[in-house]
Protein backbone atom coordinates (compact mmCIF):
# COMPACT_ATOMS: atom_id res chain seq x y z
CA UNK A 1 0.00 0.00 0.00
CA UNK A 2 1.69 3.24 -1.17
CA UNK A 3 -0.75 5.70 -0.49
CA UNK A 4 -0.51 6.99 3.34
CA UNK A 5 -4.13 7.85 3.65
CA UNK A 6 -5.73 4.69 2.26
CA UNK A 7 -2.56 3.17 4.32
CA UNK A 8 -4.37 4.69 7.44
CA UNK A 9 -8.23 3.83 6.59
CA UNK A 10 -7.31 -0.20 6.02
CA UNK A 11 -4.73 -0.08 9.58
CA UNK A 12 -8.23 1.05 11.48
CA UNK A 13 -10.47 -0.86 9.49
CA UNK A 14 -8.19 -4.01 10.52
CA UNK A 15 -8.10 -2.83 14.12
CA UNK A 16 -11.57 -2.49 14.50
CA UNK A 17 -12.34 -5.44 13.33
CA UNK A 18 -11.48 -7.89 16.48
CA UNK A 19 -14.35 -6.03 18.51
CA UNK A 20 -16.93 -6.50 15.54
CA UNK A 21 -16.02 -10.21 15.05
CA UNK A 22 -16.94 -10.57 18.90
CA UNK A 23 -20.08 -8.83 18.85
CA UNK A 24 -19.09 -5.59 20.67
CA UNK A 25 -19.19 -2.15 19.29
CA UNK A 26 -16.11 -0.30 19.21
CA UNK A 27 -16.08 3.10 21.47
CA UNK A 28 -12.62 4.71 21.84
CA UNK A 29 -9.24 3.61 20.14
CA UNK A 30 -5.33 4.83 20.69
CA UNK A 31 -2.96 6.08 17.50
CA UNK A 32 0.28 3.66 17.84
CA UNK A 33 2.50 5.48 15.52
CA UNK A 34 6.55 4.34 14.50
CA UNK A 35 7.84 6.86 12.06
CA UNK A 36 11.15 7.92 10.66
CA UNK A 37 10.62 11.56 11.59
CA UNK A 38 14.11 13.04 10.70
CA UNK A 39 14.35 11.27 6.88
CA UNK A 40 10.50 11.34 6.32
CA UNK A 41 8.09 14.15 5.19
CA UNK A 42 6.10 14.48 7.97
CA UNK A 43 3.54 15.20 5.52
CA UNK A 44 3.03 11.52 5.39
CA UNK A 45 2.38 11.13 8.81
CA UNK A 46 -0.63 13.95 9.15
CA UNK A 47 -2.08 11.60 5.72
CA UNK A 48 -1.74 8.43 7.69
CA UNK A 49 -3.67 9.80 10.40
CA UNK A 50 -6.06 11.13 8.70
CA UNK A 51 -7.03 8.01 7.17
CA UNK A 52 -7.14 6.38 10.43
CA UNK A 53 -9.57 9.31 12.00
CA UNK A 54 -11.87 9.11 9.00
CA UNK A 55 -12.24 5.39 9.23
CA UNK A 56 -12.72 5.41 13.06
CA UNK A 57 -15.53 8.75 12.50
CA UNK A 58 -16.94 6.46 10.01
CA UNK A 59 -17.30 3.58 12.80
CA UNK A 60 -18.40 6.05 15.29
CA UNK A 61 -14.97 5.96 17.45
CA UNK A 62 -13.71 8.58 19.12
CA UNK A 63 -9.52 9.15 19.33
CA UNK A 64 -8.14 9.80 22.43
CA UNK A 65 -4.96 9.77 22.28
CA UNK A 66 -1.62 7.81 21.41
CA UNK A 67 1.65 7.20 21.50
CA UNK A 68 4.55 7.59 18.81
CA UNK A 69 8.41 6.94 18.69
CA UNK A 70 11.12 7.48 16.13
CA UNK A 71 11.84 4.60 14.05
CA UNK A 72 13.52 3.37 10.49
CA UNK A 73 10.56 1.85 9.39
CA UNK A 74 6.79 3.16 9.30
CA UNK A 75 3.86 1.34 11.41
CA UNK A 76 1.00 2.73 12.31
CA UNK A 77 -1.64 0.39 14.32
CA UNK A 78 -4.74 1.09 16.68
CA UNK A 79 -5.60 -0.09 20.31
CA UNK A 80 -9.38 -0.26 20.25
CA UNK A 81 -12.43 -0.49 23.28
CA UNK A 82 -15.15 -1.49 22.68
CA UNK A 83 -18.47 -2.50 25.04
CA UNK A 84 -20.29 -5.63 24.99
CA UNK A 85 -22.71 -7.70 27.05
CA UNK A 86 -21.13 -10.07 28.77
CA UNK A 87 -23.27 -12.91 27.82
CA UNK A 88 -23.47 -11.39 23.89
CA UNK A 89 -19.57 -12.16 23.64
CA UNK A 90 -18.70 -14.40 20.65
CA UNK A 91 -15.92 -16.72 21.34
CA UNK A 92 -13.74 -18.15 18.40
CA UNK A 93 -14.22 -21.59 19.50
CA UNK A 94 -17.75 -22.27 21.01
CA UNK A 95 -18.79 -23.96 17.63
CA UNK A 96 -21.96 -25.84 17.60
CA UNK A 97 -21.60 -29.23 15.55
CA UNK A 98 -24.17 -29.05 12.56
CA UNK A 99 -23.60 -24.97 12.28
CA UNK A 100 -22.76 -24.16 8.31
CA UNK A 101 -19.41 -21.31 7.97
CA UNK A 102 -19.73 -18.32 6.41
CA UNK A 103 -17.74 -16.26 4.91
CA UNK A 104 -17.99 -11.69 4.28
CA UNK A 105 -15.04 -10.93 2.24
CA UNK A 106 -13.53 -12.61 -0.70
CA UNK A 107 -10.34 -14.18 -0.51
CA UNK A 108 -6.63 -12.94 -2.07
CA UNK A 109 -5.78 -9.60 -0.78
CA UNK A 110 -1.77 -11.01 0.17
CA UNK A 111 -1.03 -12.14 -3.26
CA UNK A 112 -2.42 -9.32 -4.86
CA UNK A 113 -0.56 -6.93 -3.16
CA UNK A 114 2.34 -9.30 -3.93
CA UNK A 115 1.73 -8.93 -7.34
CA UNK A 116 1.26 -5.26 -6.59
CA UNK A 117 4.98 -4.85 -5.18
CA UNK A 118 5.74 -6.67 -8.84
CA UNK A 119 3.79 -3.97 -10.79
CA UNK A 120 1.63 -6.35 -12.30
CA UNK A 121 -1.67 -5.33 -11.08
CA UNK A 122 -4.18 -2.44 -13.01
CA UNK A 123 -5.31 0.40 -11.34
CA UNK A 124 -8.62 -0.55 -11.24
CA UNK A 125 -8.26 -4.27 -9.57
CA UNK A 126 -5.99 -2.32 -6.89
CA UNK A 127 -8.71 0.57 -6.42
CA UNK A 128 -10.71 -2.29 -5.94
CA UNK A 129 -8.59 -4.22 -3.49
CA UNK A 130 -7.74 -0.74 -1.70
CA UNK A 131 -11.12 -0.49 -0.86
CA UNK A 132 -12.11 -3.94 -0.18
CA UNK A 133 -9.18 -4.17 2.44
CA UNK A 134 -10.72 -0.27 3.98
CA UNK A 135 -14.48 -1.88 4.32
CA UNK A 136 -15.26 -2.12 8.13
CA UNK A 137 -16.94 -5.43 8.98
CA UNK A 138 -19.34 -3.25 10.96
CA UNK A 139 -22.66 -4.00 8.47
CA UNK A 140 -22.09 -7.66 8.51
CA UNK A 141 -21.60 -7.71 12.81
CA UNK A 142 -24.56 -5.40 12.48
CA UNK A 143 -26.42 -8.05 10.51
CA UNK A 144 -25.30 -11.44 12.07
CA UNK A 145 -26.52 -10.14 15.66
CA UNK A 146 -30.06 -10.77 14.41
CA UNK A 147 -29.02 -14.07 13.94
CA UNK A 148 -28.23 -17.60 15.71
CA UNK A 149 -24.83 -17.63 15.62
CA UNK A 150 -22.44 -20.11 17.90
CA UNK A 151 -18.95 -18.36 17.01
CA UNK A 152 -16.78 -16.22 14.97
CA UNK A 153 -13.49 -14.47 13.81
CA UNK A 154 -12.33 -12.21 11.76
CA UNK A 155 -10.08 -13.53 9.21
CA UNK A 156 -6.48 -11.40 9.00
CA UNK A 157 -2.85 -12.73 8.44
CA UNK A 158 -3.18 -16.28 9.49
CA UNK A 159 -5.24 -16.84 6.30
CA UNK A 160 -8.61 -18.38 5.90
CA UNK A 161 -7.58 -21.92 7.39
CA UNK A 162 -5.06 -20.54 9.74
CA UNK A 163 -8.08 -18.56 11.34
CA UNK A 164 -10.04 -21.77 10.89
CA UNK A 165 -7.73 -23.93 12.83
CA UNK A 166 -7.58 -21.67 15.83
CA UNK A 167 -11.65 -21.81 15.95
CA UNK A 168 -11.94 -25.83 15.63
CA UNK A 169 -9.01 -25.91 18.75
CA UNK A 170 -10.64 -26.87 21.79
CA UNK A 171 -13.50 -27.38 20.48
CA UNK A 172 -14.94 -30.57 20.10
CA UNK A 173 -15.65 -30.34 16.31
CA UNK A 174 -13.91 -30.20 12.89
CA UNK A 175 -14.62 -28.22 10.08
CA UNK A 176 -15.22 -28.96 6.23
CA UNK A 177 -14.63 -26.69 3.48
CA UNK A 178 -16.43 -26.47 0.21
CA UNK A 179 -13.38 -25.14 -2.22
CA UNK A 180 -15.70 -24.06 -4.82
CA UNK A 181 -18.00 -21.86 -2.63
CA UNK A 182 -15.26 -19.81 -1.18
CA UNK A 183 -15.63 -16.18 -2.97
CA UNK A 184 -12.29 -15.03 -4.09
CA UNK A 185 -10.68 -12.21 -5.95
CA UNK A 186 -10.69 -13.81 -9.27
CA UNK A 187 -7.49 -12.36 -10.31
CA UNK A 188 -5.80 -13.50 -7.53
CA UNK A 189 -5.73 -17.15 -8.90
CA UNK A 190 -3.90 -16.13 -11.70
CA UNK A 191 -1.30 -14.31 -9.94
CA UNK A 192 -1.23 -17.53 -7.73
CA UNK A 193 -0.18 -19.28 -10.57
CA UNK A 194 2.47 -17.43 -11.91
CA UNK A 195 4.30 -17.54 -8.04
CA UNK A 196 3.27 -14.57 -6.64
CA UNK A 197 2.37 -15.46 -3.39
CA UNK A 198 3.75 -13.98 -0.53
CA UNK A 199 5.95 -16.14 2.39
CA UNK A 200 3.33 -15.47 4.83
CA UNK A 201 1.00 -17.58 3.06
CA UNK A 202 3.92 -20.66 2.86
CA UNK A 203 4.17 -20.25 6.45
CA UNK A 204 0.91 -20.76 7.43
CA UNK A 205 0.14 -24.03 5.38
CA UNK A 206 3.36 -25.25 6.77
CA UNK A 207 2.53 -24.24 10.46
CA UNK A 208 -1.30 -26.07 9.81
CA UNK A 209 -0.58 -28.90 7.27
CA UNK A 210 -1.00 -31.50 9.91
CA UNK A 211 -4.81 -30.59 10.53
CA UNK A 212 -5.67 -30.28 7.17
CA UNK A 213 -6.73 -32.37 4.10
CA UNK A 214 -7.67 -31.24 0.56
CA UNK A 215 -9.35 -33.81 -1.94
CA UNK A 216 -7.82 -33.95 -4.53
CA UNK A 217 -9.83 -32.32 -6.71
CA UNK A 218 -8.99 -28.55 -4.99
CA UNK A 219 -6.36 -27.15 -7.25
CA UNK A 220 -3.19 -25.95 -6.15
CA UNK A 221 -4.19 -22.18 -6.76
CA UNK A 222 -7.05 -22.64 -4.27
CA UNK A 223 -5.19 -23.96 -1.60
CA UNK A 224 -2.62 -21.12 -1.44
CA UNK A 225 -5.81 -18.38 -1.63
CA UNK A 226 -7.35 -20.91 0.94
CA UNK A 227 -3.88 -19.85 2.69
CA UNK A 228 -3.48 -16.28 1.63
CA UNK A 229 -2.38 -13.71 4.58
CA UNK A 230 -5.11 -11.19 4.97
CA UNK A 231 -5.35 -7.56 5.52
CA UNK A 232 -8.47 -6.73 7.25
CA UNK A 233 -10.06 -9.32 5.69
CA UNK A 234 -13.93 -10.60 6.20
CA UNK A 235 -15.60 -12.41 9.03
CA UNK A 236 -15.72 -16.09 9.67
CA UNK A 237 -19.42 -16.38 11.29
CA UNK A 238 -20.37 -20.16 12.64
CA UNK A 239 -24.22 -19.91 11.97
CA UNK A 240 -26.72 -22.64 12.87
CA UNK A 241 -28.19 -24.64 9.97
CA UNK A 242 -31.38 -23.22 9.83
CA UNK A 243 -30.55 -19.81 9.68
CA UNK A 244 -27.60 -20.08 7.17
CA UNK A 245 -29.44 -19.06 3.99
CA UNK A 246 -31.82 -16.24 5.38
CA UNK A 247 -28.12 -14.78 6.98
CA UNK A 248 -26.50 -14.98 3.54
CA UNK A 249 -29.62 -12.88 1.82
CA UNK A 250 -29.36 -10.50 5.27
CA UNK A 251 -25.76 -10.10 4.18
CA UNK A 252 -25.91 -9.56 0.41
CA UNK A 253 -29.04 -7.11 1.09
CA UNK A 254 -26.83 -4.83 3.35
CA UNK A 255 -24.55 -4.54 0.49
CA UNK A 256 -21.68 -7.75 1.42
CA UNK A 257 -22.38 -8.66 -2.12
CA UNK A 258 -19.41 -11.52 -1.72
CA UNK A 259 -20.86 -13.43 1.23
CA UNK A 260 -21.14 -17.01 1.05
CA UNK A 261 -21.78 -20.37 2.83
CA UNK A 262 -18.73 -21.97 2.24
CA UNK A 263 -18.56 -25.14 4.31
CA UNK A 264 -20.08 -26.95 7.90
CA UNK A 265 -19.04 -27.69 11.41
CA UNK A 266 -19.02 -31.39 12.19
CA UNK A 267 -18.90 -33.28 14.95
CA UNK A 268 -15.78 -34.94 15.87
CA UNK A 269 -12.83 -34.10 18.49
CA UNK A 270 -10.27 -34.91 15.73
CA UNK A 271 -10.06 -30.27 15.10
CA UNK A 272 -9.51 -31.48 11.73
CA UNK A 273 -10.11 -29.47 8.28
CA UNK A 274 -11.19 -31.06 5.32
CA UNK A 275 -11.24 -29.15 1.82
CA UNK A 276 -13.59 -30.67 -0.74
CA UNK B 1 21.98 -21.38 -19.26
CA UNK B 2 21.55 -17.99 -17.56
CA UNK B 3 21.78 -17.67 -14.10
CA UNK B 4 20.59 -15.35 -11.90
CA UNK B 5 21.58 -15.09 -8.36
CA UNK B 6 17.89 -13.65 -6.03
CA UNK B 7 19.56 -14.73 -2.86
CA UNK B 8 18.61 -11.77 -0.21
CA UNK B 9 15.39 -11.21 -2.19
CA UNK B 10 12.11 -12.19 -0.49
CA UNK B 11 9.01 -12.68 -2.72
CA UNK B 12 8.08 -11.12 -5.04
CA UNK B 13 11.70 -9.82 -6.24
CA UNK B 14 13.13 -13.32 -7.22
CA UNK B 15 10.33 -14.09 -9.53
CA UNK B 16 10.56 -10.80 -10.97
CA UNK B 17 14.12 -10.82 -11.61
CA UNK B 18 13.50 -13.88 -13.23
CA UNK B 19 10.66 -12.61 -15.55
CA UNK B 20 12.63 -9.69 -16.65
CA UNK B 21 15.76 -11.96 -17.13
CA UNK B 22 12.60 -13.70 -19.54
CA UNK B 23 11.44 -10.34 -21.19
CA UNK B 24 14.84 -9.21 -22.61
CA UNK B 25 15.47 -13.11 -23.88
CA UNK B 26 14.13 -15.82 -24.32
CA UNK B 27 16.61 -18.28 -22.98
CA UNK B 28 15.84 -22.05 -23.17
CA UNK B 29 17.27 -22.80 -19.83
CA UNK B 30 17.91 -20.89 -16.90
CA UNK B 31 19.35 -21.20 -13.17
CA UNK B 32 17.49 -19.20 -10.28
CA UNK B 33 19.59 -19.28 -7.30
CA UNK B 34 17.80 -18.42 -3.93
CA UNK B 35 17.98 -18.91 -0.20
CA UNK B 36 13.99 -19.04 0.94
CA UNK B 37 12.07 -21.90 0.12
CA UNK B 38 8.86 -19.61 -0.23
CA UNK B 39 10.62 -17.93 -3.22
CA UNK B 40 12.34 -20.99 -4.67
CA UNK B 41 8.08 -22.50 -4.56
CA UNK B 42 7.39 -18.90 -6.30
CA UNK B 43 9.85 -19.07 -8.87
CA UNK B 44 9.41 -22.61 -9.53
CA UNK B 45 6.05 -21.93 -10.02
CA UNK B 46 6.33 -19.20 -12.46
CA UNK B 47 9.01 -20.82 -14.43
CA UNK B 48 6.15 -23.31 -14.76
CA UNK B 49 3.18 -20.95 -15.79
CA UNK B 50 5.75 -20.20 -18.82
CA UNK B 51 6.02 -23.72 -19.97
CA UNK B 52 9.16 -24.39 -18.59
CA UNK B 53 10.06 -27.91 -16.86
CA UNK B 54 12.31 -27.19 -13.08
CA UNK B 55 13.99 -28.99 -11.17
CA UNK B 56 15.18 -28.15 -7.64
CA UNK B 57 18.96 -28.35 -6.78
CA UNK B 58 20.45 -27.84 -2.68
CA UNK B 59 23.51 -25.91 -2.84
CA UNK B 60 24.51 -25.46 0.83
CA UNK B 61 21.28 -23.96 2.05
CA UNK B 62 20.59 -22.22 -1.13
CA UNK B 63 18.26 -23.51 -3.79
CA UNK B 64 18.89 -23.75 -7.11
CA UNK B 65 15.86 -23.87 -9.49
CA UNK B 66 16.78 -25.25 -13.13
CA UNK B 67 14.64 -24.69 -15.62
CA UNK B 68 14.29 -25.45 -19.08
CA UNK B 69 11.99 -25.72 -22.45
CA UNK B 70 12.19 -26.27 -25.60
CA UNK B 71 10.03 -24.17 -28.23
CA UNK B 72 7.17 -26.89 -28.64
CA UNK B 73 6.13 -26.82 -24.75
CA UNK B 74 6.50 -23.25 -24.58
CA UNK B 75 3.22 -22.53 -27.30
CA UNK B 76 1.68 -25.39 -25.90
CA UNK B 77 1.58 -24.45 -22.56
CA UNK B 78 1.51 -20.60 -22.63
CA UNK B 79 -1.90 -20.18 -20.86
CA UNK B 80 -2.07 -21.49 -16.77
CA UNK B 81 -1.94 -25.35 -17.09
CA UNK B 82 -5.24 -26.27 -16.15
CA UNK B 83 -5.63 -27.83 -13.00
CA UNK B 84 -7.67 -30.73 -14.56
CA UNK B 85 -7.59 -33.25 -16.58
CA UNK B 86 -9.76 -33.47 -20.00
CA UNK B 87 -11.29 -36.39 -19.17
CA UNK B 88 -14.98 -35.80 -18.27
CA UNK B 89 -16.72 -37.08 -14.69
CA UNK B 90 -19.26 -39.36 -14.31
CA UNK B 91 -20.98 -39.58 -10.96
CA UNK B 92 -23.06 -42.44 -10.62
CA UNK B 93 -25.93 -43.02 -7.91
CA UNK B 94 -27.35 -45.80 -6.59
CA UNK B 95 -31.00 -45.23 -4.70
CA UNK B 96 -31.92 -48.70 -5.65
CA UNK B 97 -30.35 -52.56 -5.00
CA UNK B 98 -32.54 -53.18 -8.19
CA UNK B 99 -33.40 -51.87 -11.13
CA UNK B 100 -37.03 -50.59 -12.34
CA UNK B 101 -39.98 -52.12 -10.98
CA UNK B 102 -41.68 -55.64 -11.90
CA UNK B 103 -40.53 -58.52 -11.30
CA UNK B 104 -37.24 -58.27 -8.32
CA UNK B 105 -35.45 -61.16 -8.83
CA UNK B 106 -34.84 -59.70 -12.15
CA UNK B 107 -34.44 -56.22 -11.05
CA UNK B 108 -31.26 -57.64 -8.76
CA UNK B 109 -29.91 -59.31 -11.79
CA UNK B 110 -29.99 -55.60 -13.41
CA UNK B 111 -28.06 -54.09 -11.06
CA UNK B 112 -25.38 -56.64 -10.78
CA UNK B 113 -25.21 -56.73 -14.62
CA UNK B 114 -25.13 -53.06 -14.42
CA UNK B 115 -22.18 -52.58 -11.60
CA UNK B 116 -20.13 -55.07 -13.78
CA UNK B 117 -20.65 -53.68 -17.02
CA UNK B 118 -20.43 -49.71 -15.44
CA UNK B 119 -16.17 -50.34 -15.70
CA UNK B 120 -16.72 -49.88 -19.40
CA UNK B 121 -16.99 -46.32 -18.59
CA UNK B 122 -13.01 -46.09 -18.22
CA UNK B 123 -11.35 -43.36 -16.86
CA UNK B 124 -14.49 -41.00 -16.95
CA UNK B 125 -16.15 -43.12 -13.94
CA UNK B 126 -15.30 -40.70 -10.80
CA UNK B 127 -17.54 -41.65 -8.66
CA UNK B 128 -20.12 -44.25 -7.11
CA UNK B 129 -22.56 -43.32 -4.83
CA UNK B 130 -25.02 -45.39 -2.51
CA UNK B 131 -27.83 -44.39 -1.03
CA UNK B 132 -30.92 -45.59 0.73
CA UNK B 133 -31.55 -49.35 -0.53
CA UNK B 134 -28.69 -49.07 -2.58
CA UNK B 135 -26.05 -48.89 0.46
CA UNK B 136 -27.13 -52.64 0.93
CA UNK B 137 -24.57 -53.64 -2.21
CA UNK B 138 -21.56 -52.81 -0.04
CA UNK B 139 -22.14 -54.52 2.64
CA UNK B 140 -21.24 -58.16 3.95
CA UNK B 141 -23.37 -60.95 1.15
CA UNK B 142 -23.79 -58.98 -1.42
CA UNK B 143 -23.41 -60.44 -4.96
CA UNK B 144 -21.29 -57.31 -5.95
CA UNK B 145 -18.95 -56.61 -3.17
CA UNK B 146 -16.10 -57.94 -4.88
CA UNK B 147 -16.45 -56.60 -7.89
CA UNK B 148 -16.71 -52.86 -5.96
CA UNK B 149 -13.81 -54.16 -4.41
CA UNK B 150 -11.84 -54.13 -7.85
CA UNK B 151 -13.45 -50.89 -8.32
CA UNK B 152 -12.18 -49.00 -5.44
CA UNK B 153 -8.54 -50.69 -5.71
CA UNK B 154 -8.52 -49.23 -8.96
CA UNK B 155 -8.51 -45.99 -7.62
CA UNK B 156 -12.59 -45.55 -8.23
CA UNK B 157 -14.15 -43.56 -5.29
CA UNK B 158 -16.88 -44.72 -3.65
CA UNK B 159 -19.20 -43.31 -1.48
CA UNK B 160 -21.77 -45.12 1.03
CA UNK B 161 -24.62 -42.71 2.67
CA UNK B 162 -23.61 -43.37 6.61
CA UNK B 163 -27.40 -41.84 7.40
CA UNK B 164 -28.72 -45.16 5.29
CA UNK B 165 -26.18 -47.04 6.85
CA UNK B 166 -27.23 -46.32 9.97
CA UNK B 167 -31.03 -46.30 9.17
CA UNK B 168 -30.61 -50.16 7.98
CA UNK B 169 -28.89 -51.02 11.32
CA UNK B 170 -25.91 -52.02 8.85
CA UNK B 171 -22.98 -49.63 9.67
CA UNK B 172 -20.86 -52.45 10.85
CA UNK B 173 -21.46 -54.61 8.35
CA UNK B 174 -20.22 -52.32 4.87
CA UNK B 175 -17.15 -54.06 3.59
CA UNK B 176 -16.68 -51.36 0.54
CA UNK B 177 -16.05 -47.29 0.01
CA UNK B 178 -15.74 -44.80 1.91
CA UNK B 179 -19.13 -43.46 5.03
CA UNK B 180 -20.32 -40.29 3.39
CA UNK B 181 -22.86 -37.69 4.25
CA UNK B 182 -24.96 -35.21 2.11
CA UNK B 183 -22.62 -32.30 1.98
CA UNK B 184 -20.40 -34.50 0.33
CA UNK B 185 -22.73 -36.42 -2.36
CA UNK B 186 -23.91 -32.35 -3.01
CA UNK B 187 -20.42 -31.27 -3.45
CA UNK B 188 -19.41 -34.47 -5.76
CA UNK B 189 -22.36 -33.58 -7.83
CA UNK B 190 -21.68 -30.07 -8.60
CA UNK B 191 -17.65 -30.79 -9.24
CA UNK B 192 -19.30 -33.70 -11.77
CA UNK B 193 -19.84 -33.59 -15.36
CA UNK B 194 -22.83 -35.92 -15.40
CA UNK B 195 -24.80 -37.10 -12.48
CA UNK B 196 -26.33 -40.63 -13.53
CA UNK B 197 -29.26 -41.81 -11.10
CA UNK B 198 -30.36 -45.49 -10.90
Amino acid sequence: MDDPYWFGQIAAANALSDIYAMGGTPKTALNLVAFPARTMDMSILRQIIQGGIDKLRDAGVVLIGGHSIEDKEIKYGLSVTGFIHPERVLAKNSLRPGDRLVLTKPLGTGIVNTAIKAAMVSEQLSEKVTLLMATLNREAARIMADFNISACTDVTGFGLLGHLAEMISGSDCSARIVSGNVPVIPEAEEFAAMGLIPAGAYKNREFREHMITFAETVPRTIQDLLFDPQTSGGLLISVSNVHCADLVSALKAGGIADAAQIGDIIDSREERIRIV
Amino acid sequence: MKEIDARGLACPLPVLQTKVALQEESYKTLKVIIDNAASQQNVQRFLESRGFQTALEHVGSDYAVIGSCDSMTLEQSRPVPKPFSDARKIMVMCATDRIGFGDDVLGIKLMVNFLRTLKEMGDELWRLVFVNNGVKLTTDGSEVLEDLKVYESEGLKILVCGTCLDHFNILEKKQVGETTNMLDIVTAMQLADKVINI
